[in-house]
């Protein structure tokens, strides 16, 4: 059912329009929110921090560790009160490079918890994953 | 580019814990592997058809592995299938880049109309 254990996920996706304006779809709140979440308040600054309501249940936050407009943005990542990845725990960069008048966004979420580590009592993953399960339907 | 997919086996899986009863059942085998008798025991509000199925569904979803033993069936949760969280987090994170696309493409396209 998993296939990849590396604690690694690698996204790409090309996207037509420049890095400009994907570049304000990362780090503004207001357009932020159209494409994640159901709320967001974002301070989009080295050092700023992020709080993002993911599906009126989870809480995803963490801080920007580089913002490189609109080239290259870097942010830690959890989710409050989960008990494998809290916030600060994980990583996600995410580039963004100009192709022909398009851009390619390439997102690497790491440092995702290992088999040993994920292996959480079972009330926890219980009641963690029936909220994602209840959540999930949104689309 | 990577087209937005779904996780048959993660979709099954969250299908399969969204019943109370079923996971009642998981907290049973979560560390120790449990009889279908057992099962039916702990939940004894319950018919064991009622019971049964729900096995089987949890089965079918690859939360839970079953052993059988002469016409005994014993059940424990299965430690692979419990640590989907990459799985799921790469389902949120194609998902919602998928949207993002649309929305800046989008904006690109109108900003490009008012320019011609």
């Amino acid at each position: 059912m998993i296939e990849d254990l590396t604690g690694v996920i690698e996204i790409t996706q090309r996207i037509e329009a420049s890095p400009e304006i994907v570049f304000a779809y990362l780090t503004d709140s207001q357009r932020f929110v159209r494409w994640m979440g159901v709320g967001a308040e974002l301070d989009a600054r080295p050092g700023g921090r992020y709080r993002i309501d993911v599906d009126g249940v989870h809480i995803a936050s963490g801080a920007y560790e580089i913002i490189d407009p609109p080239r290259r943005l870097v942010m830690s990542w959890g989710w409050e009160g989960h008990p494998t990845v809290p916030p600060g725990s994980t990583t996600v960069e995410i580039t963004l490079t100009s192709d022909r008048g398009a851009t390619v966004l390439k997102l690497r979420h790491i440092g995702l918890p290992g088999e040993g580590e994920r292996r959480t009592h079972a009330e926890g993953w219980v009641q963690y994953m029936s909220q994602l399960a209840a959540a999930g339907g949104r689309d | 580019m990577q087209a937005p997919t779904r996780d048959a086996s993660i979709e099954a899986a969250m299908n399969a814990i969204a019943n109370p009863r079923r996971r009642q059942i998981l907290r049973l085998v979560w560390d120790a592997e449990r009889s279908a008798g057992e099962i039916a025991a702990t939940i004894d509000d319950v018919s064991w058809p009622a019971v049964s199925q729900n096995l089987r569904l949890l089965k079918d979803s690859g939360l839970i592995t079953e052993r059988r033993h002469g016409t005994h069936r014993y059940y424990r949760a299965d430690r692979r299938a419990l640590g989907p969280l990459e799985a799921v987090l790469r389902q949120m994170w194609t998902r919602d880049l998928g949207l993002l696309r649309d929305l800046a493409e989008q904006e690109a396209r109108s900003r490009k109309k008012r320019h011609d």
